[in-house]
């Protein structure tokens, strides 16, 4: 691209910063996406790595989990309609634990699992849950920042219950609060078995999903993503986000067209003069392109880089997560933007007419 | 007999439409041969740019014909007459309009870039050019440090980069000094006789005549051999 680079490096200052601007705004995309995605993680990540593809709930609990009971009926049709492998019923309780009696309270929220069902979750530090152990939990990794130990006793305060903190989990919260994990058993003894379970997990297709809808009266069966979306606060914290880096998005397309449009514009009579010299619209089309391309490449390379820097000195409590698909995702959305931000100066270059270069004084 | 680098043929262009048409060039026909080179002098506002601009491959004619070579490009698509520009054209503009962001060399390379020549032999030629019009050490200078003249006599090394049939020069000498001037339209005949092509010159400037081979007078869009006065 012989114009566009000796361009480039002849108007350095020009180019550099412009450049500057694009990795101001581009690292903001990046970190903003990695707060949105961290945030979501630390609010439902429970949800999120459940290990199934849809939930069946009751069709008054509004699509959320924690509002959902499912009557002794439907769970039996849920059952007899599905094998073990298709589906396990869950129960899900927001509550405060105190821990070895001690007076401080700690928001935690109750999963009771069938430790042998495919949503169980694996500890990775002490014991997993099993069938046969009575009042035993398992808790997100999160508690033992706050002073929890395996062995502790918690008490859990509706049902007054003390469960023992077996082990630690990864990944599990639920509405910004640490999940404990107990065995449905437990789960039914805590409550006098006057306590049904919430909702069931399924691992099946679409269509299985929408038979057992018509099948089971009074639930819906909600995707994984939908339940997700019902949880208290999620939809709201990323919907902001969202906007944020969908206008963030919108400016750099706004910067990139007006920044062009411009230099465009200064440029008018020497894209004619090079037209009369024989110069195709589309070899002068090619060198735009060339310079928005690779001014955001590298504006998005060293934004990267610096998004990855500073995630690595971020306190380990920030919830911030980036991961290469969310990277990867960003910067072909923001190679696109950029491609679209200089129709206009390209839709320019096209219309100028060879003639300009003759007969003019400037 | 010579053979006919240009021909144009009762051309005739009309700007604008309906009520606001005007009539520019009022049929025109004139024959450029083998190492000539031609001077068109007439008032401002009689059509030379226009006249140029047609014979160049810039603006399409109303009607007539117009061969460059032995090709007819009346006819032509506006891909086509680019290339036409590119293989056959050699202009030089008014102010010499060249790029500001290439040295004086790449402003030749340029146009072996855009036809895809092969690098080595256009920098051989490039150099050969810049030689002959004296500009060697200034090669690697930007337009911006190079002097009127410089300048002008990069702009016609510019046009013979590619071998053109004809060389169209738009007031080349207007932004100079009339020595200078008359050192730059000196180096333009010298190539024309060289390589035995042509060239048409717009001028107002009665001095460089005399190197001419011809001088045709415009007036009022219609070429006249004898000024009226
Ligand atoms: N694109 C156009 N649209 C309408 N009229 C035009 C256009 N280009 C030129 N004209 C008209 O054609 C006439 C001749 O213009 P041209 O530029 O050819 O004159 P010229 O002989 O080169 O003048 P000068 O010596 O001042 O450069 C002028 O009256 C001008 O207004
Ligand atoms: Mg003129």
């Amino acid at each position: 691209m012989f114009l566009a680079l000796r361009e480039m490096k002849h108007a350095k200052m020009r180019y550099v910063l412009i450049g500057l601007i694009m990795v101001l705004i581009s690292f903001l995309v990046l970190f903003v996406s990695g707060l949105a995605k961290g945030l979501a993680s630390d609010n439902a990540s429970s949800i999120q790595t459940m290990n199934a593809d849809y939930v069946v709930l009751d069709k008054q609990s509004d699509q959320r989990i924690n509002r959902s009971q499912l009557t002794d009926e439907q769970l039996k049709e849920i059952l007899h309609s599905t094998n073990q492998k298709q589906r396990t019923e869950f129960g899900l309780q927001m509550t405060t634990v105190q821990k070895n009696g001690e007076a401080k309270k700690t928001d935690s929220t109750l999963f009771a699992v069938d430790p042998k069902g495919f949503i169980a979750p694996q500890s990775i530090d002490g014991q997993s849950l099993k069938e046969g152990n009575k009042n035993e939990a398992v808790g997100d990794l999160s508690l033992k920042d706050e002073g929890f130990q395996i062995g502790d006793r918690l008490k859990e305060e509706t049902t007054g219950t003390v469960l023992t903190l077996i082990g630690f989990t990864e990944n599990q919260s639920f509405s910004h609060s640490p999940v404990l994990h107990v065995s449905l058993k437990t789960w039914e003894a805590m409550h006098d078995g006057k306590q049904s379970v919430n909702a069931a997990a399924l691992k099946a297709d679409s269509g299985k999903a929408k038979e057992i809808e018509k099948l089971v009266p009074g639930v819906e069966v909600i995707s994984k993503n939908d339940a997700l979306k019902s949880i208290p606060g999620y939809k709201e914290e990323q919907g902001s986000l969202l906007m944020m880096i969908v206008f963030l998005f919108v400016i750099a397309a706004f910067v990139l067209s007006v920044f062009f449009y411009v230099i465009t514009l200064q440029k008018v009579n020497q894209f004619g003069v090079l037209k009369a010299m024989g110069a195709q619209s589309g070899y002068l089309s090619r060198t735009v392109m060339y310079q928005v391309l690779s001014l955001t490449v590298v504006s998005l390379a060293i934004s990267i880089l610096l998004t990855f820097t500073v995630s690595q000195l971020l306190p380990a409590s920030m919830p911030f997560l980036l991961n290469v698909p969310l990277v990867a995702g960003c910067s072909v959305l923001f190679l696109t933007v950029s491609v679209i931000g200089s129709l206009i100066s390209l839709y320019q270059v096209i219309k100028i007419d060879a003639t300009e270069a003759i007969g003019r004084a400037s | 007999m010579k053979e006919n680098k240009l021909t144009l043929q009762d051309v005739k262009k009309t700007f604008g439409d309906g009520d606001q048409q005007v009539e520019v060039l009022k049929g025109i026909t004139l024959e450029v041969k083998a190492g000539e080179f031609v001077a068109v002098v007439g008032p401002s506002g009689s059509g030379k740019s226009t006249f140029l601009s047609v014979s160049g491959a810039l603006l399409s004619p109303t009607s007539g014909r117009i061969m460059i070579g032995n090709q007819d490009i009346s006819t032509l698509h506006a891909k086509e007459l680019n290339q036409i520009r590119l293989k056959n054209i050699g202009f030089v503009f008014q102010s010499a309009n060249l790029i500001p962001y290439l040295t004086v060399r790449d402003q030749l390379l340029l146009l072996s870039e855009l036809e895809h020549q092969t690098h080595k032999e256009a920098e051989k030629k490039a150099d050969g050019l810049l030689e002959r019009l004296g500009l060697l050490h200034r090669k690697n200078h930007y337009p911006e440090q190079l002097s009127g003249g410089e300048r002008q006599r990069t702009a016609i090394a510019r046009a013979w980069m590619n071998d053109p049939e004809i060389i169209l020069a738009d007031e080349p000498t207007a932004s100079l000094d009339s020595e200078r001037g008359r050192t730059v339209v000196q180096m333009l005949a010298d190539e024309v006789k060289l390589r035995e092509k042509a060239a048409i010159m717009v001028t107002h400037d009665q001095r460089m005549l005399d190197l001419c081979n011809r001088v045709v007078y415009m007036e009022d869009g219609q070429l006249i051999s004898k000024p009226s006065v």
